[in-house]
């Protein structure tokens, strides 16, 4: 029978050819969309490794101020700004705050090791952060005071499995600026953003002797819940008043969250309004085509249910001649898929690209049969005394 | 003839009413989608408000370091630097410097945050650029020079800090407590022009920034305008000149220099364009996305296409009549075409009508801040030839192929040709 259908459709190439590349479109169509979205969203469905309410970022911009006294002035900031009622915890940090889309990369190893491995993100950060951002500790502790003077280091889950597979992380060395001993693993931590990649982390604890001002002027606050406009006014007028010349700015990280979703999602939510009307577009069309097939052979039909074929038989046959033309387009577009992964053209994981492949082919198939379900009750419901007077 | 065409491409179209949805549908999407795209694509690069003079506005704000191991390093440029190079310029009738990117500054109404964008410019950005003012007047050369506390504000801020536009020049407006006096108000400019875009312009001169680092590299552009739209290419030769004269800040470690002054569409493309940054940058970006308009429109023909050939052979006796009677097949075929490019051009008007409406709808959201899309004689233009080129683009294979039946097949109804 199958082979049958398949010969069916083999002699009618041609005639059918538009109707496969139409169906290898839309398959490849649905697999480029669906890869990016099934991306995504996995990315989304992750947890962030930190919590991000009621945290605020404090942009310090010190103006014309000499760079020798940058440091004090700061300081002094962060003195004035732990005393606030509002604020619970203070850390200065670099630029590379979650959802800034600021990021600061490098090779992370251990010591005398040299493997090439995707950048791991460097962050910055005092004893202070871990509140802050209540950042889940897996193994071991974050930084305290315990490790004045000495070279010390936080790596997150993912970097421990890189580095250490099949060993606790707990004070061995890595290479980051000199080495540096682990003394905490923190669940994967996603700062990039909730739509990122995961990337492996590491924490740098900002040493007292740490007098630069420039590579760590930014602040991290965690405030009380309900803190608003009255506290951020006051924080930047404190600011300017310790400063001379000193300007803040201050964008409460949830705020941060949105615009950056709102910049991942507008070109995701534009494909996706593309890719339904062209699918809509081709479930139409074909629609159309099977229509004005049935009403071209209905002779054909009529002879066949005059020789005994039931109503059931005739739509199956349509429905299973429209499925292998569907297949012969999703061969195709498998071909074409396969390229993908093996070429590296979206740059996501490789599972993702066979979810995609088995979802687009769903699709696919559920398109035709939707499509189809009508026209071949239409057959079906053909008599056979009436479309054989029609010859 | 024509006339006789039309008619008969209209009783068909009314024969088969379902068809002729998903035609119509089909084309009329199409359109409404590469039209909004193109509207964008218009309303970044196009000659708007403030930038109207798209043909003589140069725009220079990207300084690049090459690295002798072959590294790139880019940035905007110095203040100083650009005084005392650009400025002298010869070949253009007026050169501005501003900063390039605007920052926030914040204003507070009662309790609540007001998150202005600010940009500092000289006093030759509003000569150069066409602001539309609703009240007062832009700052002048000497207000600069002298650093004057004083602020030209965008309709919206006004709106938002003082309640009203009427009557708002002259009274102060507190930015990172600082008072500034307002000078002027003008129309909102939309996010998307980069190069003018802010809530607030003030004087360059009231910076914190050290405006004599003599660095190439800050955070300033300039925009430079030329006497006419021929005399573009000498300004630009001429910038470079200057570029080219300049020493390399540290041979040991970088092989060259560079920055071009580029018009508004090369600017604006070549920031998403990776490589270099010269004149011709933006080609390679433009050709792509015109091939994947053409990508896009192919499902959507293809599907026409389909549907076309199972149209024209439901016509089969209507061909076999005509064929018998002596039309020729390159009659036939511009028949054929005349009828799918009618078809077209009705799924044109509504895909403009859509078009019109989903662009009224994105401005309604004000999800680009400030945007006004809309339709103008260059989207009209574009729709037309989207639309003709679809029309022959899905017409010609069904005409063609209607154009090979045969007579006395056509004629008994047997369509297998």
């Amino acid at each position: 029978m199958l082979k049958h259908l398949f010969t069916l459709i083999w002699n009618r190439k041609r005639a059918n050819a538009l109707l496969i590349v139409e169906i290898f479109l839309a398959f490849v169509v649905l697999f480029v969309v669906g890869s990016l979205l099934v991306y995504r969203w996995q990315n989304y469905r992750a947890p962030l490794g930190f919590a991000y309410e009621q945290v605020w970022v404090v942009d310090l911009d010190p103006g014309m101020q000499p760079k020798a006294e940058r440091y004090a002035t700061q300081q002094q900031v962060i003195q004035r700004i732990k005393s606030l009622p509002g604020v619970r915890a203070v850390t200065r940090t670099s630029s590379n705050t979650p959802f800034s889309n600021s990021h600061n990369s490098s090779d992370i190893n251990r010591p005398g090791e040299h493997i090439r491995r995707p950048a791991s993100n460097v962050y910055d950060l005092d004893d202070a952060a871990g509140d802050v951002l209540s950042i889940p500790v897996e193994e071991g502790r974050w930084f305290d005071r315990r490790d004045d003077g000495a070279l010390v280091a936080v790596i997150s889950h993912d970097m421990k499995e890189l580095l250490f597979p099949n060993e606790t992380a707990l004070g061995k060395l890595v290479e980051a600026n000199g080495n540096r001993r682990i003394v905490g693993v923190t669940a994967p931590y996603r700062a990039d953003g909730d739509f990122a990649d995961p990337k492996q982390a590491i924490f740098l604890r900002n040493g007292l002797q740490d007098t630069t001002f420039d590579h760590l002027q930014t602040l991290l606050l965690r405030v009380q819940p309900g803190a608003g406009g009255a506290l951020e006014k006051q924080i930047s007028a404190d600011i300017r008043a310790i400063g001379a010349g000193w300007s803040s700015n201050i964008t409460p990280l949830s705020e941060a969250r949105e615009k950056q979703m709102k910049t991942v999602l507008t070109p995701l939510v534009a494909l996706v309004i593309t890719c339904v009307f062209l699918i809509v577009n081709v479930a139409l069309g074909l629609f159309g085509v099977l229509w004005q097939t049935i009403n071209q052979r209905r002779s054909e039909i009529g002879l066949r249910r005059a020789i005994g074929a039931s109503a059931g038989g005739i739509s199956g046959q349509i429905l299973g001649e429209i499925l292998v033309v569907a297949t012969f387009g999703l061969a195709l577009g498998l071909l074409a898929a396969a390229q993908f992964p093996l070429l590296g053209v979206l740059g996501v994981r490789v599972g993702v690209y066979l979810t995609a492949m088995a979802l687009a082919a769903g699709l696919v198939y559920l398109l035709t049969v939707v499509c189809a379900l009508y026209p071949s009750r239409l057959a079906a419901g053909i008599q056979p005394a009436v479309a054989l007077r029609e010859e | 003839m024509l006339w006789n065409y039309l008619k008969i491409a209209w009783k068909v179209l009314l024969r088969r009413k379902f068809f002729t949805a998903i035609s119509l549908f089909g084309i009329s999407f199409t359109l409404m989608i590469l039209l909004v795209v193109y509207a964008l694509f218009d309303y970044t690069v196009g000659p708007h408000q403030p930038e109207m003079r798209t043909d003589r506005l140069l725009f220079a704000s990207r300084m690049e370091y090459q690295y002798k191991d072959g590294g790139v390093n880019r940035s905007s440029l110095g203040y100083a630097f650009l005084d005392r190079h650009a400025r002298p310029l010869r070949t253009p009738e007026n050169v501005s410097i501003s900063e390039s990117n605007w920052s926030e500054a914040v204003a507070y109404v009662g309790n609540q945050t007001l998150k202005l964008d600010q940009k500092r410019t000289d006093s030759e950005f509003w000569q150069v650029l066409n602001f539309t003012f609703v009240a007062g007047r832009p700052y002048n050369l000497r207000e600069v020079r002298d650093g004057a506390h004083v602020a030209v504000i965008n309709e919206t801020t006004s709106r938002h800090y003082f309640g009203t536009t009427q009557g708002v020049v002259g009274r102060p407006l507190v930015l990172d407590s600082r008072a500034y006096q307002v000078v002027g108000v003008v129309r909102d400019v939309p996010l998307l022009r980069f190069s003018c875009y802010a809530d607030v312009w003030l004087p360059v001169t009231t910076t914190t920034d050290d405006l004599r680092n003599p660095d190439y590299m800050g955070r300033y552009q300039v925009i430079l305008l030329a006497r006419s739209a021929a005399d573009v290419p000498r300004v630009q030769q001429e910038y470079e000149q200057m570029i080219a004269h300049q020493p390399v800040p540290d041979p040991k470690q970088f092989k060259q220099i560079g920055s071009h002054a580029l018009l508004l569409r090369t600017a604006v493309l070549s920031r998403f364009a990776r490589g270099s940054q010269g004149p011709g940058s933006d080609q390679p970006i433009l050709r792509l996305m015109l091939m994947l308009a053409l990508l896009f429109m192919l499902l959507p023909a293809l599907n026409l296409v389909n549907i076309n050939v199972s149209r024209t052979l439901e016509r089969s006796s209507e061909i076999g009549v005509r064929k018998a009677f002596g039309a020729t097949a390159g009659r036939l075929v511009g028949q054929f075409l005349v009828e799918n490019i009618f078809l077209t051009l009705v799924g044109g008007v509504l895909g403009l009508a859509l078009a019109a409406g989903a662009l009224h709808l994105l401005n309604e959201s004000q999800f680009l801040p400030y945007s006004e899309f809309g339709l103008n004689g260059r989207v009209f233009g574009m729709a037309l030839g989207i639309v003709l080129f679809f029309g022959v683009l899905s017409g010609a294979y069904p005409a063609y192929k209607m154009s090979k039946l045969q007579a006395v097949k056509a004629l008994k109804g047997d369509t297998a040709a």
